[in-house]
């Protein structure tokens, strides 16, 4: 088996060269720290259940603005840390007075961390064509842990979501989706988000998810069961795609694409 | 009630346990929607709850740690929860529980990799029975499992008492009372102990041998645990599949 | 501790569905969201309730105990109602003493209880001048989905109901009921763009404006009403507001409050 469930300070390994996120090393033996998933393929690590967004540098994150300054606008990121967005970072130049014209209190952007430093002062900017303010859609708040599910092996689910519901979607790596398209089909994609985020440890996720809403929208679905052992293999891969995602910034490029 | 006669006869204790045997233990893990992490403890009569925030922004600013979070711990008792009404509130007792139940729990938790963040953890005792702080740290440590902290283990925690002159695990409220000696203990799985108090009168030797009781009730308590948080992970899988 | 931000696009869409005439989770602008509650949760207590009202969740202890009575009113019982939002609740509750707002609550709880007269208090008194017993209720909050207010005065009441005089404790006999002899339930709506709706979640609770709780007694009399916040409801919508709230106290109570 190559993934379980693990609790902190349960022993996974003795190959201490590959130890990863969510483990520690002692003693020549490696742990899980947190309560999660862990996966021993390439890498070992351990996928939190639950837990706070950490914000990194070259995350495209969703950001609701909670507080503007003299020259700064103080963003929540669903983190322990308040995200910074310097004046100087708006797409054009404003005055500091107006501020709050552009961006007010309760307003939401989709931004990128430019820089963490070590005192965990995050830097946010809107200075990129793909960024902007967020005027219209719904947000949904998910597990931030759980967003390569979301995304899915190669951006699959994400790619079927937006096939199946006809919106747009973007996920921030802060685990907060923004969506846009008609009200109805809205509805359908939050349902679904909903579920994902109930059911991110099925397997056969991607199938599920597809079958559901096809079953809402009234469309026949072909009743089709793989057997046990693919579907597990199915999961595995998924799983292991999902490291190369993250890596290569999968969700940028399923950004940009959309924006062609 | 007044001092019963015995509180041991023919090796058995008013409620009917074994001088080994801890007391009949419930846990439910991720009981409320709120809380980043939750717990409810259930330890014979004792029923607490736990649950965790964090690691968040650290109000008032000063306390925040440049390199680390900041653990903190309230410890508080409903004033229902005993005989006698509890004016609400901290007092003296829950202040110096909350203190030893924190340094308890901070041996375990990766504080540095959360700097300048404050993990808070708020234990509410709606029954007590004696031996409240130790279901308080055993409902914690799971709430910080639930809330997805980095941790290094669980931590587990019971008492050991003396009455009668014979060594008894996990006393309840009467024992504790009339009893000749408590020692609450918490500990790690690999037998690293983060909390001990100890009030009342034990000889050399038995101080040893209550330890080691001690220390068997931590980690069958430590099963008792990991159980209840795999059953939480194993419950949502039924539940996602049923209501397909 | 900062308070929670609700991005603008949440309370536009929330507000667009009461336009609609639409609630997120479904439910009817007069639709209660799922109630359970079971009595006798703490047996240290005289009287206990655990309430789940949606989302939230609390317990309520009811403990008695011997006091002096008031000396303006000798032959009386005593009652004291606290709540407390402590931490634990919500990542917006802060430690320390009560504020305003959990003040406000707690006596809007009470004067519920008191004014319907559900408590016969002149049977609470052994001996006058002297002695009587001294009700307690303590609503502690564990988990805010909005509407603590309905949820504590429904679990106040259910602990009361189930609540004994601690005789016994004090050698004076064997235990007894509270003497009740009514049972007040608030209901409490909120104002949102012109439309009323009761039991607000959380949300609804934090975009609404105003909120409005009435205490009704069996008889359909209203025993307390309350409104808080800051803006202003017309008279018509506060008759409609005390016309439903009346009918919901009944339903409510035939339900889930049987003496």
């Amino acid at each position: 088996m190559d993934k379980k469930l693990v609790l902190p300070g349960e022993f996974i390994s003795d190959d201490v060269e590959r130890a990863g996120e969510g483990t520690f090393v002692d003693d020549g033996k490696v742990f899980s720290s947190v309560f999660g998933v862990a996966s021993l393929k390439n890498q070992i690590k351990v996928v939190p259940l639950s837990g706070k967004y950490i914000p990194k540098s070259g995350d495209l994150i969703l950001g609701i603005i909670k507080e503007i300054t003299f020259s700064n606008w103080i963003v929540d990121i669903r983190s322990p840390y308040d995200g910074l967005l310097h004046i100087s970072e708006y797409p054009r130049r404003i005055e500091n007075t107006e501020m709050s014209r552009y961006l007010n209190v309760g307003d939401a952007i989709m931004t990128l961390v430019v820089d963490v430093d070590v005192n965990m002062k995050v830097e946010l900017t809107l200075n990129d064509q793909r960024l902007r303010p967020v005027k219209d859609g719904r947000i949904v708040d998910v597990t931030p842990s759980k967003v390569p599910r979301f995304i899915g092996r190669s951006g699959s689910m994400i790619a079927m979501l937006k096939n199946e519901t006809h919106c747009n979607i973007f996920i921030g790596q802060n685990g907060r989706i923004w969506i846009t398209g008609k009200d109805r089909d809205m509805d359908l994609a939050v349902k679904a988000i909903k579920k994902i985020e109930k059911e991110t440890h099925v397997s056969g996720l991607t199938d599920r998810i597809t079958k559901f809403l096809k079953e809402i929208k009234g469309e026949n679905v072909i009743e089709k069961e793989p057997d046990k052992e693919e579907k597990l293999r199915t999961e595995e891969k998924t799983e292991e795609e999902k490291t190369e995602m993250e890596k290569s910034g999968g969700i940028l490029d399923e950004l940009l694409g959309d924006e062609k | 009630m007044s001092k019963p006669e015995k509180l041991i006869e023919n090796g058995i204790r008013l409620d009917g346990r074994r001088p080994d045997e801890l007391r009949p233990i419930k846990i439910k893990v991720g009981v409320l929607n709120r809380a980043d992490g939750s717990c409810y403890f259930e330890f014979g009569r004792n029923k607490v709850i736990a649950a965790v925030y964090g690691p968040r922004e650290v109000h008032p600013r000063h306390q925040q740690k440049s390199t680390s979070a900041v653990v903190r711990y309230r410890y508080n008792m409903a004033s229902f929860s005993v005989e006698e009404r509890k004016r609400p509130g901290p007092d003296r007792r829950s202040i110096e529980v909350s203190k030893v139940s924190r340094e308890a729990l901070e041996p375990v938790i990766f504080q540095e990799y959360f700097p300048r963040s404050a993990i808070d953890i708020f234990v509410e005792v709606l029954q007590a029975d004696a031996g409240t702080r130790t279901a308080g740290i055993n409902a914690a440590s799971i709430a910080l499992a639930d809330a997805g902290i980095p941790m290094k283990s669980l931590v587990s925690s019971c008492a050991v008492g003396k009455v009668d002159d014979t060594l008894v695990l996990d006393l309840f409220k009467d024992e504790d009372n009339y009893g000749q000696c408590d020692m609450p203990i918490a500990m790690t799985p690999d037998g690293n102990i983060t909390l001990i108090q100890m009030d009342g009168h034990l000889t050399r030797d038995e101080f040893t041998e209550g330890l080691e009781m001690a220390k068997k009730g931590c980690l069958a308590i430590h099963e008792l645990q990991k159980a209840a948080l795999i059953e939480k992970y194993n419950s949502q899988l039924e539940g996602e599949v049923n209501d397909k | 501790m900062t308070n929670e931000i609700m991005a603008e696009l949440r309370k536009d869409y929330i507000y667009n569905l009461m336009i609609k005439g639409e609630r997120e989770d479904g439910r009817a602008f007069d639709q209660y969201r799922e109630l359970t509650i079971d009595t006798n949760v703490i047996d240290k207590a005289e009287g206990s309730a655990r309430v789940k009202l949606g989302d939230t969740h609390l317990v309520v202890g009811v403990k008695i105990q011997t006091g002096t009575p008031f000396p303006d009113t000798p032959d009386q019982g005593v009652i004291i109602t606290n709540l407390e939002l402590i931490p634990l609740a919500s990542p917006v509750f802060e430690a320390g003493p009560p504020r305003e707002d959990a003040i406000e609550l707690a006596r809007v709880v009470d004067r519920g209880i008191r004014e319907s007269q559900a408590i016969d208090l002149s049977k609470l008194c052994i001996t006058p001048g002297e002695k009587v017993w001294m009700v307690f209720i303590d609503v502690h909050v564990l988990d805010d989905g909005g509407n603590i207010m309905d949820a504590a005065s429904l679990g106040a009441v259910a602990a009361l109901l189930t609540a004994k005089l601690p005789n016994k404790r004090f050698d004076l006999g064997d235990d007894v009921n509270v003497p009740m002899r009514d049972v007040p339930v608030s209901v409490t709506a909120v104002e949102i763009g012109g439309s009323i709706m009761l039991d607000p979640s959380l949300d609804e609770q934090s975009i609404a404006g105003t909120r409005l709780t009435v205490t009704s007694n069996q008889e359909g009399n209203i025993s307390a009403m309350q409104k808080s916040g800051v803006y202003p409801l017309t008279t018509e919508q506060i008759n409609y507001i005390v016309d439903i709230a009346i009918e919901k106290a009944k339903e409510i109570r035939e339900k889930f409050l049987v003496i």
